[in-house]
């Protein structure tokens, strides 16, 4: 070709050469200049141009290089004469590509295929096309036509996957066509589906594929061991087992140099043969080579019950973490078969343990466990058996780390009494640990691991759990000598100790130091009579304090502890934060508490239903449920925390990473403490500190996108989202290159596994998610200036793309690729937080699987989040439309584009929260008046108030408006201002400081300022902008002028009561950030200094670090032992929740600024 | 439960956290290089904590050195590794791997790596092995 004979694209490549250096050294504009100077010369060559393209799309000028990209197209189209390169084609690829526009780089390497009809490295360049553009069939003609020309192996085995990537496309097809559901198209490709190969061209396809393999290893054999392992995938596609039997057992067989690699292919063909005493003998062979082969194993047991369910596949939608075992059929089989498959079974495994050569070896000890277990679930008789087994396998193992994760399959199997004694037996046994010290270590740490697995903790005291969670600390301190010698980077031994203390300490929380039922009850009856958002009113008074007084009556007048804490003045504008704390002065102080109760509850505002309701709500618990335990594991959990035991949690593992800094389950512990803390910026930091990056954000960035969405640190959120969706974008747009990498590097079985790959991203719910957050994020910040907003809409299409996404969603399977298994136990997924109770009565840590029910509900949150854009577009348009030219128009209102679509969106928008629209109008007037509690509104509190905001703006320019809500405008103003200003107040005034309530409602607070708020401000800047006299406007008629009056007045009310609760917001976050640091850290560390309660294990730590043993412990540990300061991570708090506040009063205030101005303005109308 | 596998890119999605860096519970490597410098590289090789101290890692790079012997014909295995990774280094040294040179500055130009080597069957006289007397700078690597 032309670049071999030293030209490039037809030019002297060393005129091209220096315009490739600027490019690859980012000097654009000289690069520019010299494909000028280029061009000038050769002003008809398309690869100059090409040239040209690519650095203006790498300036940043995409409309350019289109333009010249394209005019390179006409010149290699028209000019017959011109040379047809691979480089200028290429070229002109990467430009396409990076432009979206691939369909035109393919059509211009089909034009030069055509031209040039027999040229390899052109055809090749077409085939990469295709397989950017996934189109299956085209790839497989170029790839055929490639291998007639050349007759190459790899041409052949690229014609053969396209054609397996075809059938799995026309089934995915045929499967969405008949089931509208991916999941089950998914399942449906699993490769022994036969009877779905068949009426689709599958089957035709395959023996296509098998056709052309035959012939070519006929004519030529094989040489790649991944085209034979191809070639075994076609047949076993048309179970032709027998077939791909003999090919290996035959010459090609020889391809796989490695034996247990043949020995597998053999098992698994021999089994789906059915043949499955052979298939058993083969993985007998494999584990006598690979003893540690546990998958194997599986396989064999599977053979011996003649079971296929271990030779499931994988489908884009597994998860990622699988169980720890196999699911087994054994009910077809009789006792006989079983017993005689179940010694045969045993006599191997016991010859794998005899033979096993190192001490490590668990496969064969596993083995046994799995023997058990599979004779419990047959018989269900001997489950002693299996407890049996298990204290073997922990005498041989219990000092490793993995051995709970070993055994939690084989203890699942177990009824609970059976697995409490085998922690008792175990217990029993800890008398007798190793000699060795760390091998004693790893035990202690198993011994405990196994009582948290097992849910032992749950029935503890808490006198208990402190017990426990003391020895762990002592056993942390004893052995920390062991890691004397240890280089940093290494983990050291106990150091999961620390976990588990933190966990025992989460839990700690749920108990309070009386240790009595009453205090639950007594706290969760205060708390729903008082942080409602609506205080009682006078008249049921008595009633509220009736209910209370029958409570302390029905514990039969027991003593109550008393606290030595002093009677505060107890304002309930002091709020939630204090409820710990204010019921235990309750219950040192009744008769004080009462008065001062009466005395608040009088300055409350009026609500006889939500009063009632909560009324009834506690006589409700207080009448079925009076059992303190069950109140404990029920709803009152996580309500009666001590917030001691929380910082307690806190300095353990900062104190762990003092002494190691790379532990990263501290770190993932500690995020998610701080973020529950409301100190985000520092749980963000420990996220940071995880150096999260590329796939790794997909799997990992649970921890902290959910709390950074509800946050107001938007310049980080941005940042999160923005790496994110790049990484996610950037592969979709690069993962055919890797596809066609694995084509080229003859790596044939990953290209189906790539595009697979692909698909599971594409289908991933936090990418979507995240593809509906960003711009929302963008709109809120640019919600206080109404041009900027446009501006943002505009370049979000006015939100159109997204209604599509609302509209698609509902049939869109998602996938779900987060490790959940890194999370800690108290937050198993990104919805279940038992830190937020309620907690709900299970007897071990939760690990559930909530796939289907978190699919349901990340549907409907892009499905309603998606609309919001749209909504909000519409709504400034709704406002600015109002009374423009309406002379013309008779006085009704203009656009009624408009105001349709904003009512159809509406109406969509009422029926996502269960209403028709009619009804959910009713809904919001209804809670605004005071005739409906604000309990209606559940947990969419911000999508009832968003609603109500984009009703009101549809109501500005509507004809039937005035139906719903009497006179037109001032009505639905009059709505969304009460219901902001009722909501956010009442928050604001059950919210106590942050230091001493953590979470809390600061999320729901910043999302009511962020959200429906600031929209509801952009409505009033657009009727602002409206309102105001422009110069170049007709003059107005009498009418008009009255509805202008009328709106300026509702948008001044409007103005005048954002403002006011704005104010309050900011006052709130000002007084907090301002109040003394020193003051809240002392409040944090003397928390952990009273007596009782808290700072046990805090006291054990620091008695270490105020003396260590430099001789026993080595310089490292013990310097990072005296730079331990439990103060400064008070401080570092303290500080982690002013910035959230500050941030949260900067945006206030720019809000409220922004609302001045419209002050001014809207006084001159 | 142990099973050693191919990688697959679901795989990518199940981590483990190497050191503060969140990482993959396995060995990825390649093969790489000419003439007699074709061989098998380690890129990275970790383990779940959960999992350490069983010689698992072992287990992976004997596996990588039989594929890059037996299959891909290699000469010799090399890895690099952060100069201050003691524990790693010495780990590599047990499994018959030495310090071939070190590469200045080769770790985001602030911290030296040594690159570790292990001759296979087909050099036979071992030369991938014999150490560079002087170090070199990241532009020099080949």
């Amino acid at each position: 070709m032309a670049s071999k004979l030293g030209l490039a694209g037809g030019i002297p490549e060393r005129r091209v050469r220096p315009i490739w250096d600027a490019i690859d050294s980012r000097q654009f504009k000289n690069a520019l200049k010299l494909t000028t100077t280029l061009l000038s010369k050769h002003p008809h060559s398309p690869y100059a141009l090409a040239l040209k393209a690519l650095i203006l799309e790498r300036m940043g000028k995409p409309d350019e290089a289109l333009s010249v990209c394209l005019n390179a197209k006409e010149l290699l189209y028209k000019n017959e004469s011109l040379l047809m390169d691979d480089l200028t084609l290429s070229t002109l690829q990467i430009v396409f590509q990076r432009l979206d526009h691939l369909e035109l780089a393919t059509s211009c390497y089909e034009h030069a295929c055509g031209k040039f009809p027999n040229n390899l490295e052109l055809m090749m360049g077409l085939f990469n096309c295709y397989v950017r553009e996934y189109s299956f069939v085209k790839q497989q003609q170029t790839a055929i036509k490639m291998y007639k020309l050349v007759g190459e192996e790899r041409f052949l085995l690229w014609a053969v996957c396209s054609i397996q990537l075809q059938i799995r496309s026309n089934l995915l097809m045929v499967a969405l066509a008949q089931q509208s559901d991916l999941v089950s198209g998914l399942k449906m490709l699993q490769p022994f589906c036969k009877e779905v190969l068949c009426g689709n061209g599958g089957e035709k396809l395959l023996l296509l594929a098998e056709g052309l393999l035959k012939k070519h290893v006929a004519s030529h054999g094989l040489h790649e061991p991944e085209a034979l392992i191809v070639y075994f995938s076609i047949l076993e596609q048309q179970a032709k087992y027998g077939d791909a039997l003999d090919i290996l057992g035959g010459k090609l067989g020889s391809l796989l140099m490695i034996e247990v690699d043949k020995l597998r292919i053999q098992g698994k063909l021999l089994a789906r043969a059915g043949d499955y005493a052979a298939a058993a003998n083969v993985y007998q062979k494999i584990l006598e080579l690979c003893g540690d082969d546990w998958e194997a194993f599986l396989h064999y047991l599977g053979c011996l019950f003649e079971d296929e369910s271990s030779w499931a596949c994988e489908t884009i939608n597994t998860p990622i973490n699988p169980p720890r075992y196999v699911e087994c059929k054994l009910t077809h089989l009789t006792d006989e078969v079983f017993d005689s498959c179940m010694e045969n079974a045993s006599a191997f495994v016991q010859k794998l343990q005899a033979e096993a050569s190192n001490d490590s070896l668990r496969n064969p000890y596993l083995a046994h466990l799995e023997i058990e277990r599979r004779k419990c679930l047959f018989r269900k008789n001997n489950d002693d058996n299996l407890v049996e087994a298990l204290l073997q396998y922990y005498s041989r193992f219990g000092h490793l780390a993995c051995f709970t994760s070993d055994v939690e399959a084989f203890l699942q199997v177990l009824p609970p009494e059976k697995k409490m004694e085998f922690l008792d037996k175990l217990m029993k046994n800890s008398n007798s640990l190793s000699v060795v010290p760390t091998r004693a270590l790893g035990q202690s740490i198993t011994l405990l691991k196994t009582e948290e697995l097992i849910g032992n903790m749950f029935n503890l005291s808490v006198a208990e759990l402190e017990g426990s969670a003391v020895q762990m600390a002592e056993l942390y301190c004893k052995n920390l000598p062991l890691s004397k010698d240890l280089d940093p980077q290494e983990s050291m031994h106990g150091e999961e100790l620390l976990s588990i203390v933190c966990n025992v300490l989460v839990q700690a929380v749920n108990c309070s130091s009386f240790g009595c039922g009453l205090w639950f009850i007594v706290t969760y009856l205060v708390h729903v009579l008082v942080v409602h958002p609506y205080f009682p009113p006078k008249k049921n008074l008595k009633t509220i304090v009736l209910a209370v007084l029958l409570l302390c009556l029905k514990t039969d007048g027991k003593r109550i502890e008393e606290t030595d804490e002093p009677m505060p003045m107890w304002d309930l504008s002091y709020g939630v934060a204090s409820f710990p704390l204010a019921c235990k002065w309750f219950l040192a102080f009744q008769g004080c508490f009462l008065v001062h109760f009466q005395h608040s509850c009088l300055k409350l505002k009026q609500s006889s239903c939500s009063a009632w309701k909560s009324v009834n709500l506690a006589k409700l618990s207080f009448g079925t449920s009076f059992d303190s335990k069950s109140l404990i594991i029920t709803g009152l959990f996580w309500r009666t925390r001590d917030l001691g035991y929380f910082i307690e949690a806190i300095m353990v593992l900062e104190f762990g990473l003092t002494i190691r800094r790379y532990t990263f389950q501290y770190k993932i512990l500690l995020l998610h403490l701080y973020s529950y803390f409301g100190a985000l910026p520092l749980a963000y930091e420990r996220y940071k500190s995880l150096d999260v990056k590329n796939i790794l954000m997909e799997a990992v960035s649970h921890h902290i996108l959910p709390q950074m969405l509800a946050s107001p640190l938007w310049a980080d959120l941005s940042n999160l989202l923005k790496d994110y969706l790049k990484f996610m974008d950037d592969h979709f747009r690069e993962s055919a290159d890797l596809t066609f990498l694995a084509y080229r590097h003859r790596n044939y079985s990953k290209v189906i596994e790539f595009v697979q790959f692909k698909e599971r991203l594409q289908h991933s719910n936090q990418y979507l998610v995240a593809r509906v957050e960003a711009p929302i994020l963008q709109l809120k910040q640019g919600a206080d200036n109404i041009e900027e907003e446009g501006s943002i809409l505009e370049s979000l299409k006015c939100g159109a793309d997204f209604i599509e996404l609302s509209n698609e969603i509902g049939s869109k399977s998602l996938t779900f690729n987060e490790d959940f298994q890194s999370r800690p136990w108290w937050t198993p997924t990104t919805e279940k937080n038992y830190l937020l109770g309620p907690f709900e009565g299970i007897s071990y840590c939760p690990k559930e699987n909530l796939t289907k029910e978190r699919e349901e509900n990340v549907r409907g949150f892009i499905e309603r989040k998606s609309l919001l854009p749209r909504m909000i577009y519409l709504s400034i348009q709704s406002a600015s439309v109002l009374y423009k030219d309406n002379s013309e128009i008779n006085d009704s209102l203009a656009d009624p584009k408009i105001s349709t679509e904003l009512k159809a969106l509406l109406d969509r928008y009422a029926k996502m929260l269960g209403f028709s629209l009619n009804d959910a109008i009713d809904v919001v007037v209804g809670v605004s008046r005071g005739l409906k509690p604000y309990e209606v509104f559940g947990s969419d509190v911000i999508d009832w108030l968003n609603f109500a905001v984009f009703f009101n703006a549809w109501s500005l320019n509507s004809h039937d408006s005035g139906q719903q809500g009497g006179e037109r405008t001032p009505g639905s103003w009059h709505v969304v201002n009460s219901l902001l200003e009722n909501y956010i107040l009442g928050k604001l005034r059950a919210m106590g400081p942050l230091i001493q309530s953590p979470q809390g409602d600061l999320p729901i607070l910043v999302k009511l300022v962020t959200e429906p708020l600031a929209w509801h401000g952009l409505v009033i800047q657009a009727c602002v902008r409206t309102c105001l006299p422009s110069g170049k406007k007709k003059k107005k008629s009498g009418s008009t002028d009255q509805s202008i009056s009328l709106l300026s007045n509702a948008v001044r009310d409007a103005i005048q009561s954002l403002c006011s609760v704005l104010e309050e917001v900011a006052k709130w976050s000002q007084d907090q950030i301002k109040s003394p640091e020193d003051n809240k850290i002392d409040l944090l560390v003397s928390s952990l200094k009273r007596n009782g309660g808290a700072g046990k294990v805090f006291n054990i730590l620091e008695t270490l670090a105020s003396s260590p043993n430099e001789t026993e412990l080595g310089d490292r540990i013990s310097q990072a032992l005296r730079s331990w300061s439990p103060v400064d991570v008070g401080r570092k708090i303290v500080t982690g929740q002013c910035r959230v506040l500050s941030e949260f009063w900067r945006i206030c205030e720019s809000k409220i600024k922004s609302l001045k101005t419209l002050k001014q303005q809207i006084a001159q109308v | 439960m142990t099973t050693i596998r191919r990688f697959c890119c679901n795989d990518l999605l199940r981590f483990c956290f190497r050191q503060s860096r969140p990482f993959n519970r396995n060995l990825m490597g390649k093969v790489e290089g000419q003439g007699e410098s074709w061989h098998g590289h380690v890129i990275a090789v970790t383990i779940a904590p959960e999992y350490r101290r069983q010689q698992l890692a072992k287990k992976l790079m004997n596996l990588l050195e039989e594929i890059s012997d037996k299959i891909d014909k290699a000469y010799f295995v090399d890895i690099f590794v952060r100069a201050s990774n003691t524990p790693a280094i010495k780990m590599y040294e047990k499994l018959g791997y030495v310090i071939y040179r070190r590469v200045l500055r080769y770790y985001s130009g602030e911290e030296d790596g040594l690159d570790m080597r292990k001759a296979l069957s087909r050099d036979v006289e071992k030369k991938s092995m014999i150490p560079l007397k002087r170090p070199i700078r990241p532009d020099e690597l080949e």
